[in-house]
Protein backbone atom coordinates (compact mmCIF):
# COMPACT_ATOMS: atom_id res chain seq x y z
CA UNK A 1 0.00 0.00 0.00
CA UNK A 2 1.05 3.41 -0.63
CA UNK A 3 0.63 6.42 1.78
CA UNK A 4 -3.01 8.03 0.36
CA UNK A 5 -2.44 11.29 -2.11
CA UNK A 6 -4.16 13.19 0.94
CA UNK A 7 -1.54 12.79 3.13
CA UNK A 8 1.14 13.32 0.51
CA UNK A 9 -0.47 16.59 0.17
CA UNK A 10 -0.98 17.79 3.22
CA UNK A 11 2.77 17.06 4.77
CA UNK A 12 4.36 18.14 0.96
CA UNK A 13 2.50 21.26 0.51
CA UNK A 14 2.61 22.65 4.07
CA UNK A 15 5.75 25.02 5.57
CA UNK A 16 4.51 24.62 9.60
CA UNK A 17 4.24 20.98 11.67
CA UNK A 18 3.27 21.46 15.36
CA UNK A 19 5.47 18.79 17.54
CA UNK A 20 4.29 17.65 20.68
CA UNK A 21 7.15 15.88 22.36
CA UNK A 22 6.50 14.83 26.77
CA UNK A 23 8.19 14.93 29.61
CA UNK A 24 8.98 11.59 32.00
CA UNK A 25 5.99 13.36 34.10
CA UNK A 26 3.89 13.48 31.33
CA UNK A 27 3.80 16.73 30.68
CA UNK A 28 3.20 17.77 27.07
CA UNK A 29 4.67 20.67 25.13
CA UNK A 30 3.67 21.68 21.59
CA UNK A 31 5.81 24.53 19.31
CA UNK A 32 5.38 24.81 15.69
CA UNK A 33 8.86 24.30 13.40
CA UNK A 34 9.49 23.79 9.91
CA UNK A 35 10.04 21.02 8.68
CA UNK A 36 10.25 18.18 5.94
CA UNK A 37 8.70 15.05 5.21
CA UNK A 38 10.44 12.39 2.88
CA UNK A 39 8.46 9.57 1.46
CA UNK A 40 11.52 7.37 0.49
CA UNK A 41 12.12 7.04 3.92
CA UNK A 42 8.93 7.43 5.76
CA UNK A 43 10.63 10.38 8.03
CA UNK A 44 9.76 13.57 9.11
CA UNK A 45 13.24 16.19 9.83
CA UNK A 46 13.33 19.39 11.36
CA UNK A 47 16.33 21.55 12.69
CA UNK A 48 16.21 22.76 16.42
CA UNK A 49 18.34 24.01 18.74
CA UNK A 50 20.14 21.98 21.29
CA UNK A 51 19.51 23.46 24.59
CA UNK A 52 15.50 23.86 23.32
CA UNK A 53 12.69 22.01 25.51
CA UNK A 54 11.84 19.45 22.98
CA UNK A 55 14.92 18.74 22.93
CA UNK A 56 15.57 17.93 26.30
CA UNK A 57 12.25 16.25 26.03
CA UNK A 58 12.97 13.95 23.12
CA UNK A 59 16.25 12.95 25.22
CA UNK A 60 13.82 11.82 27.97
CA UNK A 61 10.85 10.79 25.80
CA UNK A 62 11.68 10.02 22.13
CA UNK A 63 8.23 9.34 21.30
CA UNK A 64 6.65 12.35 19.39
CA UNK A 65 3.62 13.55 17.81
CA UNK A 66 3.40 16.24 14.65
CA UNK A 67 0.78 17.93 12.96
CA UNK A 68 0.29 19.71 9.81
CA UNK A 69 -2.69 20.93 8.65
CA UNK A 70 -4.59 23.57 6.82
CA UNK A 71 -7.62 25.22 8.43
CA UNK A 72 -10.05 26.97 7.52
CA UNK A 73 -11.77 29.67 9.93
CA UNK A 74 -15.12 29.77 7.79
CA UNK A 75 -16.00 26.19 6.96
CA UNK A 76 -15.15 22.99 9.53
CA UNK A 77 -15.42 21.11 6.40
CA UNK A 78 -12.35 22.06 4.87
CA UNK A 79 -10.52 21.79 8.26
CA UNK A 80 -7.85 19.24 6.10
CA UNK A 81 -4.55 18.15 8.51
CA UNK A 82 -2.51 15.04 9.03
CA UNK A 83 -1.70 14.19 12.38
CA UNK A 84 1.70 11.85 12.46
CA UNK A 85 3.39 9.78 15.78
CA UNK A 86 6.84 8.34 16.00
CA UNK A 87 9.90 8.23 17.38
CA UNK A 88 12.61 10.88 17.41
CA UNK A 89 16.50 10.57 16.92
CA UNK A 90 18.92 13.07 17.15
CA UNK A 91 21.62 11.41 15.44
CA UNK A 92 24.69 13.07 17.25
CA UNK A 93 24.87 15.69 19.49
CA UNK A 94 28.49 17.17 18.90
CA UNK A 95 29.59 20.06 16.83
CA UNK A 96 29.88 19.38 13.35
CA UNK A 97 33.11 18.91 12.52
CA UNK A 98 32.99 16.14 14.43
CA UNK A 99 30.47 14.27 12.90
CA UNK A 100 30.85 11.06 10.85
CA UNK A 101 30.76 11.45 6.86
CA UNK A 102 27.77 9.98 6.55
CA UNK A 103 26.29 12.67 8.94
CA UNK A 104 27.65 15.33 7.42
CA UNK A 105 26.01 13.91 4.16
CA UNK A 106 22.96 13.51 5.63
CA UNK A 107 22.92 16.63 7.15
CA UNK A 108 23.92 18.69 3.60
CA UNK A 109 21.08 16.85 2.07
CA UNK A 110 18.64 17.85 4.32
CA UNK A 111 19.81 21.02 4.74
CA UNK A 112 20.00 21.79 1.09
CA UNK A 113 16.03 20.53 1.35
CA UNK A 114 15.28 23.15 3.84
CA UNK A 115 16.58 25.73 2.09
CA UNK A 116 14.97 25.01 -1.29
CA UNK A 117 11.59 24.55 0.85
CA UNK A 118 12.40 27.95 2.89
CA UNK A 119 13.95 29.89 0.71
CA UNK A 120 12.14 32.80 1.54
CA UNK A 121 12.65 32.55 5.17
CA UNK A 122 15.98 30.92 5.48
CA UNK A 123 18.07 32.04 2.74
CA UNK A 124 21.63 31.89 3.25
CA UNK A 125 21.95 31.43 6.62
CA UNK A 126 24.35 28.62 7.73
CA UNK A 127 23.42 25.74 10.26
CA UNK A 128 24.39 27.31 13.94
CA UNK A 129 26.82 25.84 16.27
CA UNK A 130 23.89 24.34 18.31
CA UNK A 131 21.68 23.33 15.83
CA UNK A 132 21.13 19.70 15.30
CA UNK A 133 18.88 18.00 13.00
CA UNK A 134 16.50 15.61 14.47
CA UNK A 135 14.74 12.80 12.13
CA UNK A 136 11.34 10.94 12.97
CA UNK A 137 10.46 7.46 12.01
CA UNK A 138 7.26 7.90 11.20
CA UNK A 139 4.95 4.52 12.80
CA UNK A 140 1.38 5.99 12.38
CA UNK A 141 -0.28 8.94 10.48
CA UNK A 142 -3.95 10.04 10.81
CA UNK A 143 -5.63 12.12 8.01
CA UNK A 144 -8.87 14.35 8.51
CA UNK A 145 -11.09 16.24 6.31
CA UNK A 146 -14.07 17.76 7.94
CA UNK A 147 -15.45 15.01 9.91
CA UNK A 148 -14.03 12.30 7.86
CA UNK A 149 -10.62 10.25 9.11
CA UNK A 150 -7.97 7.59 7.41
CA UNK A 151 -4.86 6.23 8.88
CA UNK A 152 -2.18 4.49 7.83
CA UNK A 153 0.44 2.57 10.11
CA UNK A 154 4.00 1.95 8.95
CA UNK A 155 5.88 -1.32 10.80
CA UNK A 156 9.89 -1.31 11.54
CA UNK A 157 10.35 -2.56 8.06
CA UNK A 158 8.71 0.08 6.07
CA UNK A 159 5.44 -2.09 5.27
CA UNK A 160 2.50 0.48 4.91
CA UNK A 161 -1.25 -1.24 6.50
CA UNK B 1 16.09 52.65 54.23
CA UNK B 2 14.67 49.70 51.99
CA UNK B 3 11.75 47.75 53.34
CA UNK B 4 12.43 45.11 51.04
CA UNK B 5 12.67 42.39 54.45
CA UNK B 6 10.27 44.13 56.61
CA UNK B 7 8.32 41.80 58.41
CA UNK B 8 4.62 43.24 57.77
CA UNK B 9 3.26 43.60 61.37
CA UNK B 10 0.80 45.70 63.09
CA UNK B 11 1.79 47.93 66.10
CA UNK B 12 -0.38 45.75 68.93
CA UNK B 13 0.63 42.32 67.47
CA UNK B 14 4.32 43.73 67.43
CA UNK B 15 4.23 44.71 70.75
CA UNK B 16 2.50 41.74 72.26
CA UNK B 17 4.84 39.75 70.00
CA UNK B 18 7.80 40.76 72.35
CA UNK B 19 6.99 40.01 75.98
CA UNK B 20 7.89 36.13 76.43
CA UNK B 21 6.15 33.55 76.40
CA UNK B 22 4.75 35.14 73.02
CA UNK B 23 7.97 36.32 71.65
CA UNK B 24 9.07 32.72 71.69
CA UNK B 25 6.38 31.17 69.48
CA UNK B 26 5.90 32.30 65.80
CA UNK B 27 3.27 35.38 64.74
CA UNK B 28 0.14 33.11 64.57
CA UNK B 29 0.62 30.94 67.47
CA UNK B 30 1.49 33.82 70.03
CA UNK B 31 -1.63 35.64 68.85
CA UNK B 32 -3.66 32.11 69.04
CA UNK B 33 -1.89 31.58 72.67
CA UNK B 34 -2.58 35.63 73.81
CA UNK B 35 -6.05 34.55 73.61
CA UNK B 36 -6.68 31.72 74.95
CA UNK B 37 -5.23 33.39 78.09
CA UNK B 38 -7.94 35.53 77.71
CA UNK B 39 -10.18 32.96 77.65
CA UNK B 40 -8.57 31.04 80.99
CA UNK B 41 -8.34 34.04 82.83
CA UNK B 42 -12.00 35.29 81.87
CA UNK B 43 -13.41 31.67 82.83
CA UNK B 44 -11.07 32.08 86.16
CA UNK B 45 -12.40 35.55 87.01
CA UNK B 46 -16.06 34.11 86.50
CA UNK B 47 -15.97 31.49 89.00
CA UNK B 48 -13.69 33.90 91.52
CA UNK B 49 -16.21 36.22 91.17
CA UNK B 50 -19.77 33.52 91.05
CA UNK B 51 -20.76 35.33 87.48
CA UNK B 52 -23.52 33.49 85.85
CA UNK B 53 -23.31 30.79 82.86
CA UNK B 54 -24.49 33.36 80.30
CA UNK B 55 -21.73 35.87 81.12
CA UNK B 56 -19.17 33.09 80.94
CA UNK B 57 -20.53 31.88 77.56
CA UNK B 58 -20.63 35.62 75.95
CA UNK B 59 -16.55 36.05 77.52
CA UNK B 60 -16.06 32.87 75.25
CA UNK B 61 -17.83 34.12 72.32
CA UNK B 62 -16.79 37.29 72.13
CA UNK B 63 -12.91 35.56 72.66
CA UNK B 64 -13.68 33.01 69.60
CA UNK B 65 -14.58 36.19 67.62
CA UNK B 66 -11.22 37.85 68.20
CA UNK B 67 -9.82 34.65 67.16
CA UNK B 68 -11.72 33.91 64.34
CA UNK B 69 -10.54 37.43 63.32
CA UNK B 70 -7.28 37.31 64.05
CA UNK B 71 -6.47 34.39 62.16
CA UNK B 72 -8.14 35.84 58.93
CA UNK B 73 -6.21 39.21 58.96
CA UNK B 74 -3.04 37.43 59.86
CA UNK B 75 -2.72 36.21 56.77
CA UNK B 76 -2.28 39.34 55.19
CA UNK B 77 1.03 39.74 56.07
CA UNK B 78 2.59 36.30 54.91
CA UNK B 79 0.25 36.47 51.37
CA UNK B 80 1.57 40.31 50.52
CA UNK B 81 5.39 38.77 51.55
CA UNK B 82 5.38 36.37 49.23
CA UNK B 83 3.49 38.61 46.32
CA UNK B 84 5.90 38.65 43.23
CA UNK B 85 6.37 41.89 42.00
CA UNK B 86 4.19 42.47 39.29
CA UNK B 87 5.21 43.11 35.50
CA UNK B 88 4.25 46.69 35.03
CA UNK B 89 6.21 49.41 36.80
CA UNK B 90 3.03 51.17 37.72
CA UNK B 91 1.14 48.67 38.80
CA UNK B 92 4.33 47.47 40.98
CA UNK B 93 4.47 50.94 42.55
CA UNK B 94 0.57 51.02 42.93
CA UNK B 95 1.01 47.40 44.89
CA UNK B 96 4.37 48.85 46.71
CA UNK B 97 1.98 52.20 48.15
CA UNK B 98 -0.63 49.53 49.50
CA UNK B 99 1.70 47.40 51.86
CA UNK B 100 3.48 51.01 53.25
CA UNK B 101 -0.27 52.19 53.79
CA UNK B 102 -1.63 48.66 54.96
CA UNK B 103 1.65 48.24 57.34
CA UNK B 104 2.65 51.97 57.82
CA UNK B 105 5.59 52.62 60.20
CA UNK B 106 3.09 54.91 61.64
CA UNK B 107 0.67 52.61 62.70
CA UNK B 108 -2.82 54.31 61.45
CA UNK B 109 -4.45 51.00 61.28
CA UNK B 110 -4.66 51.74 65.00
CA UNK B 111 -6.68 54.80 64.12
CA UNK B 112 -10.51 53.09 63.59
CA UNK B 113 -9.44 50.89 66.41
CA UNK B 114 -8.76 53.38 69.08
CA UNK B 115 -11.84 55.70 67.89
CA UNK B 116 -14.45 52.17 67.71
CA UNK B 117 -13.12 51.29 71.40
CA UNK B 118 -13.61 55.06 73.19
CA UNK B 119 -16.74 55.73 71.26
CA UNK B 120 -17.75 52.42 72.78
CA UNK B 121 -16.52 53.07 76.31
CA UNK B 122 -17.94 56.06 76.52
CA UNK B 123 -21.61 54.82 75.28
CA UNK B 124 -21.07 51.77 77.58
CA UNK B 125 -20.28 53.51 80.52
CA UNK B 126 -21.79 56.73 80.61
CA UNK B 127 -24.88 56.28 78.48
CA UNK B 128 -27.06 54.09 80.91
CA UNK B 129 -26.46 50.87 78.84
CA UNK B 130 -28.21 47.85 80.86
CA UNK B 131 -24.96 45.85 79.01
CA UNK B 132 -22.89 46.24 81.60
CA UNK B 133 -25.16 44.44 84.07
CA UNK B 134 -26.62 42.04 81.83
CA UNK B 135 -22.84 41.20 81.33
CA UNK B 136 -21.41 41.33 84.70
CA UNK B 137 -24.52 41.40 86.86
CA UNK B 138 -25.10 44.73 89.73
CA UNK B 139 -21.85 46.49 90.66
CA UNK B 140 -18.64 44.71 89.50
CA UNK B 141 -15.92 44.63 90.73
CA UNK B 142 -12.68 46.91 89.32
CA UNK B 143 -10.88 43.59 88.44
CA UNK B 144 -14.31 42.44 86.11
CA UNK B 145 -14.64 45.88 84.67
CA UNK B 146 -10.56 45.86 83.59
CA UNK B 147 -10.89 42.45 82.19
CA UNK B 148 -13.71 42.92 80.17
CA UNK B 149 -12.20 46.55 79.00
CA UNK B 150 -9.59 44.58 77.90
CA UNK B 151 -11.62 42.27 75.78
CA UNK B 152 -13.63 45.14 74.56
CA UNK B 153 -10.32 46.52 73.21
CA UNK B 154 -9.45 43.03 71.87
CA UNK B 155 -12.48 43.11 69.59
CA UNK B 156 -12.22 46.68 69.05
CA UNK B 157 -9.00 46.96 67.33
CA UNK B 158 -9.93 44.00 65.35
CA UNK B 159 -12.77 46.18 64.12
CA UNK B 160 -10.97 48.45 63.12
CA UNK B 161 -8.55 46.55 61.10
CA UNK B 162 -11.24 44.86 59.46
CA UNK B 163 -12.89 48.62 58.38
CA UNK B 164 -9.00 49.75 57.37
CA UNK B 165 -7.84 46.33 55.34
CA UNK B 166 -11.30 46.45 53.53
CA UNK B 167 -11.34 50.49 52.25
CA UNK B 168 -7.63 49.80 51.55
CA UNK B 169 -8.73 46.67 49.36
CA UNK B 170 -10.92 48.31 47.63
CA UNK B 171 -9.05 51.33 46.96
CA UNK B 172 -6.17 48.69 45.41
CA UNK B 173 -8.60 46.99 43.39
CA UNK B 174 -9.74 49.71 41.61
CA UNK B 175 -6.66 51.16 41.16
CA UNK B 176 -5.14 48.50 40.24
CA UNK B 177 -8.08 47.73 37.40
CA UNK B 178 -7.33 51.25 36.28
CA UNK B 179 -4.10 51.13 36.04
CA UNK B 180 -4.02 47.64 33.90
CA UNK B 181 -5.89 49.42 30.94
CA UNK B 182 -2.97 51.52 30.22
CA UNK B 183 -0.86 48.36 29.72
CA UNK B 184 1.57 47.84 26.78
CA UNK B 185 3.25 44.53 25.62
CA UNK B 186 4.25 42.27 28.23
CA UNK B 187 2.99 44.69 31.25
CA UNK B 188 1.01 42.55 33.72
CA UNK B 189 0.59 41.51 37.28
CA UNK B 190 0.61 37.79 37.40
CA UNK B 191 -2.23 35.57 37.64
CA UNK B 192 -1.65 33.93 41.32
CA UNK B 193 -0.63 37.02 42.97
CA UNK B 194 -4.20 38.49 41.58
CA UNK B 195 -6.18 35.41 42.86
CA UNK B 196 -4.01 35.67 46.27
CA UNK B 197 -5.42 39.06 46.44
CA UNK B 198 -8.91 37.68 45.61
CA UNK B 199 -8.49 35.05 48.58
CA UNK B 200 -7.73 38.21 50.75
CA UNK B 201 -10.69 39.87 49.79
CA UNK B 202 -12.80 37.04 50.21
CA UNK B 203 -11.18 36.01 53.67
CA UNK B 204 -12.82 39.52 54.60
CA UNK B 205 -16.08 38.45 53.49
CA UNK B 206 -15.74 35.95 56.43
CA UNK B 207 -14.44 38.76 58.66
CA UNK B 208 -17.75 40.57 58.22
CA UNK B 209 -19.65 37.09 58.84
CA UNK B 210 -18.34 36.24 61.78
CA UNK B 211 -19.22 39.90 63.79
CA UNK B 212 -23.03 38.48 63.49
CA UNK B 213 -21.52 36.57 66.11
CA UNK B 214 -21.61 39.39 68.63
CA UNK B 215 -25.57 40.25 68.19
CA UNK B 216 -26.46 37.74 71.09
CA UNK B 217 -23.77 39.98 73.39
CA UNK B 218 -25.76 43.10 72.34
CA UNK B 219 -29.13 41.92 72.28
CA UNK B 220 -30.26 44.34 75.03
CA UNK B 221 -29.23 47.15 72.77
CA UNK B 222 -30.90 47.89 69.33
CA UNK B 223 -28.27 50.46 68.42
CA UNK B 224 -25.64 48.18 68.87
CA UNK B 225 -27.48 45.45 66.99
CA UNK B 226 -28.11 48.08 63.77
CA UNK B 227 -24.26 49.14 64.13
CA UNK B 228 -23.01 45.51 64.23
CA UNK B 229 -25.24 44.64 60.90
CA UNK B 230 -24.09 47.69 59.24
CA UNK B 231 -20.59 46.80 59.91
CA UNK B 232 -21.54 43.41 58.56
CA UNK B 233 -22.84 44.45 55.72
CA UNK B 234 -20.53 47.26 55.00
CA UNK B 235 -17.67 44.99 55.61
CA UNK B 236 -18.99 42.15 53.47
CA UNK B 237 -20.26 44.51 50.75
CA UNK B 238 -16.81 46.37 50.01
CA UNK B 239 -14.65 42.60 50.07
CA UNK B 240 -17.16 40.78 47.87
CA UNK B 241 -16.81 44.39 45.22
CA UNK B 242 -13.24 44.19 45.60
CA UNK B 243 -12.85 41.14 45.03
CA UNK B 244 -15.31 40.99 41.99
CA UNK B 245 -13.13 43.65 40.63
CA UNK B 246 -9.75 41.99 41.05
CA UNK B 247 -11.22 38.93 38.92
CA UNK B 248 -11.90 41.47 36.24
CA UNK B 249 -8.51 42.61 36.20
CA UNK B 250 -7.07 40.58 32.66
CA UNK B 251 -3.90 38.50 33.92
CA UNK B 252 -2.60 37.89 30.84
CA UNK B 253 0.07 40.85 29.16
CA UNK B 254 -1.83 43.09 26.83
CA UNK B 255 0.01 41.23 23.79
CA UNK B 256 -0.33 37.69 25.07
CA UNK B 257 -4.39 38.87 25.57
CA UNK B 258 -4.61 39.90 22.10
CA UNK B 259 -3.00 37.11 20.49
CA UNK B 260 -5.55 34.72 22.18
CA UNK B 261 -8.32 37.02 21.74
CA UNK B 262 -7.98 37.55 17.68
CA UNK B 263 -6.47 33.90 17.26
CA UNK B 264 -8.92 31.52 15.21
CA UNK B 265 -6.94 28.36 16.25
CA UNK B 266 -4.94 26.57 18.78
CA UNK B 267 -3.18 23.38 18.88
CA UNK B 268 -3.51 20.66 21.88
CA UNK B 269 -0.65 18.71 22.85
CA UNK B 270 -1.14 15.58 25.21
CA UNK B 271 0.33 12.84 26.55
CA UNK B 272 -0.62 9.43 28.01
CA UNK B 273 2.28 6.90 28.83
CA UNK B 274 4.71 8.36 27.06
CA UNK B 275 2.88 8.64 23.67
CA UNK B 276 2.28 12.52 22.53
CA UNK B 277 -0.78 13.25 20.74
CA UNK B 278 -1.32 16.69 18.65
CA UNK B 279 -4.57 18.04 17.19
CA UNK B 280 -5.97 21.64 16.01
CA UNK B 281 -9.24 22.73 17.97
CA UNK B 282 -11.34 25.93 18.35
CA UNK B 283 -11.56 27.86 20.99
CA UNK B 284 -13.25 30.68 23.00
CA UNK B 285 -11.42 32.99 25.79
CA UNK B 286 -13.54 35.50 28.08
CA UNK B 287 -11.12 37.33 28.99
CA UNK B 288 -9.82 35.10 32.11
CA UNK B 289 -10.25 31.45 30.85
CA UNK B 290 -9.77 29.51 27.49
CA UNK B 291 -12.06 26.96 26.52
CA UNK B 292 -12.20 24.48 23.89
CA UNK B 293 -14.76 21.36 22.78
CA UNK B 294 -14.21 18.49 22.14
CA UNK B 295 -16.06 15.39 21.15
CA UNK B 296 -17.07 12.57 23.13
CA UNK B 297 -15.29 9.60 20.98
CA UNK B 298 -12.19 12.05 20.71
CA UNK B 299 -9.50 10.66 21.27
CA UNK B 300 -7.34 13.73 23.37
CA UNK B 301 -10.57 13.49 25.83
CA UNK B 302 -9.32 10.18 26.19
CA UNK B 303 -6.23 10.89 26.99
CA UNK B 304 -7.26 14.16 29.24
CA UNK B 305 -9.19 11.97 31.34
CA UNK B 306 -6.32 9.69 32.31
CA UNK B 307 -3.71 12.25 32.68
CA UNK B 308 -5.13 15.86 32.92
CA UNK B 309 -1.97 17.86 31.85
CA UNK B 310 -2.05 19.68 28.35
CA UNK B 311 0.23 21.50 26.06
CA UNK B 312 -2.15 24.65 24.70
CA UNK B 313 -0.28 26.41 21.65
CA UNK B 314 -1.80 29.50 20.24
CA UNK B 315 -0.04 31.02 17.07
CA UNK B 316 -0.11 33.59 14.65
CA UNK B 317 1.64 32.57 11.15
CA UNK B 318 2.77 34.24 8.30
CA UNK B 319 5.49 32.64 6.19
CA UNK B 320 5.96 36.32 4.51
CA UNK B 321 7.01 37.54 7.59
CA UNK B 322 8.32 34.84 9.90
CA UNK B 323 9.51 37.59 12.50
CA UNK B 324 6.38 39.06 13.07
CA UNK B 325 5.09 35.15 13.78
CA UNK B 326 3.78 35.36 17.70
CA UNK B 327 3.12 32.32 19.16
CA UNK B 328 1.95 31.57 23.03
CA UNK B 329 2.30 28.26 24.89
CA UNK B 330 0.29 27.38 28.16
CA UNK B 331 1.30 24.45 29.80
CA UNK B 332 -0.95 23.02 32.58
CA UNK B 333 -3.81 21.27 33.35
CA UNK B 334 -7.60 21.07 31.99
CA UNK B 335 -10.73 20.78 33.55
CA UNK B 336 -13.17 18.65 31.91
CA UNK B 337 -17.06 19.88 32.41
CA UNK B 338 -19.67 17.46 33.06
CA UNK B 339 -22.70 17.18 34.59
CA UNK B 340 -21.91 17.44 37.93
CA UNK B 341 -20.45 20.95 36.89
CA UNK B 342 -24.38 22.09 35.93
CA UNK B 343 -25.25 23.44 39.64
CA UNK B 344 -22.45 25.41 40.47
CA UNK B 345 -21.04 26.38 37.04
CA UNK B 346 -23.80 26.35 34.53
CA UNK B 347 -23.52 30.22 33.80
CA UNK B 348 -19.99 29.57 33.09
CA UNK B 349 -21.03 26.38 30.61
CA UNK B 350 -23.24 28.43 28.60
CA UNK B 351 -21.02 31.90 28.63
CA UNK B 352 -18.86 29.56 26.67
CA UNK B 353 -21.22 27.92 24.95
CA UNK B 354 -22.13 31.83 23.86
CA UNK B 355 -18.58 32.82 23.05
CA UNK B 356 -18.09 29.57 20.17
CA UNK B 357 -21.32 30.86 19.14
CA UNK B 358 -20.45 34.26 18.26
CA UNK B 359 -16.56 33.65 17.57
CA UNK B 360 -17.44 30.66 14.95
CA UNK B 361 -20.99 30.85 13.50
CA UNK B 362 -20.32 29.10 10.94
CA UNK B 363 -19.07 26.74 12.57
CA UNK B 364 -22.54 26.56 14.80
CA UNK B 365 -24.44 26.48 11.73
CA UNK B 366 -22.86 23.46 9.87
CA UNK B 367 -22.68 21.49 13.24
CA UNK B 368 -26.01 21.59 13.71
CA UNK B 369 -26.74 19.75 10.56
CA UNK B 370 -28.23 16.56 11.53
CA UNK B 371 -26.56 14.51 8.80
CA UNK B 372 -23.14 14.78 10.74
CA UNK B 373 -21.32 11.79 12.30
CA UNK B 374 -21.38 11.48 16.32
CA UNK B 375 -18.11 12.75 16.59
CA UNK B 376 -19.15 15.92 15.56
CA UNK B 377 -22.71 16.60 16.52
CA UNK B 378 -22.81 19.20 19.02
CA UNK B 379 -25.91 18.36 21.58
CA UNK B 380 -23.85 20.40 24.95
CA UNK B 381 -22.33 17.28 27.52
CA UNK B 382 -23.69 14.44 25.43
CA UNK B 383 -21.51 14.97 22.51
CA UNK B 384 -19.38 17.97 23.28
CA UNK B 385 -17.46 18.15 26.25
CA UNK B 386 -16.34 21.07 27.21
CA UNK B 387 -13.20 22.09 28.49
CA UNK B 388 -11.08 24.92 30.25
CA UNK B 389 -7.19 25.41 30.09
CA UNK B 390 -5.91 26.14 33.33
CA UNK B 391 -2.07 27.38 32.73
CA UNK B 392 0.50 27.25 35.16
CA UNK B 393 3.56 28.09 33.03
CA UNK B 394 2.96 30.41 30.14
CA UNK B 395 5.50 30.84 27.15
CA UNK B 396 5.29 33.44 24.47
CA UNK B 397 7.54 33.94 21.07
CA UNK B 398 8.06 36.99 19.13
CA UNK B 399 9.78 36.68 16.17
CA UNK B 400 12.66 34.52 17.12
CA UNK B 401 12.37 35.45 20.88
CA UNK B 402 11.43 33.36 23.37
CA UNK B 403 9.93 34.65 26.62
CA UNK B 404 8.63 33.40 29.56
CA UNK B 405 5.56 35.23 31.44
CA UNK B 406 4.88 34.25 34.86
CA UNK B 407 1.56 33.40 35.60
Amino acid sequence: MRIPDEMLNILYGNYFGYICTSDRIDQPHVVPVFFIYDEQSQKIFFISNDKSKKIKNILENPNVSITVDIRDPLNPFNNEGVMVQGTAIITEKEPIYFLPEETLQLYRDIYMEFKSKYQSVIENKPLGENDIIVQINIRKMVYWRGPHFKSVRISRDGEIT
Amino acid sequence: MHNDKKEMKWIYEEIVGRIPPFSLLSYKYSILLQLFFLLILGITLGFIFNLKTISLLYGSTAVLVAVLWSLLILQLGPTLRRFRAPLSKDENRLLERYKEILFHRNHYEIIPGIAIFILFMIYLFYYGSDLLEEWLGENPSSILLLFISLLIWDLCYRMGLGIWTSILALWRSVELNSIAEERTELEHTPYTELRSLRRLDINNVFFGIISLLLIPLLQQDQFLVAIIILFTVFIILSSVVSADIISKVPWLPPDIYNLVKEASFAYVGTSFRGIPHTTPVVYVFDGQSVFFNTSKEAKKLKILRNNNKIAFLIDKRDMSNIYENKAVLFTGEVKIYGLLDIPLLFSRMLQARRLFMRKYPEYTRKYSTSQLPRVWQLTPLIARILIEVKPTKIIYWRGAKQISVPV
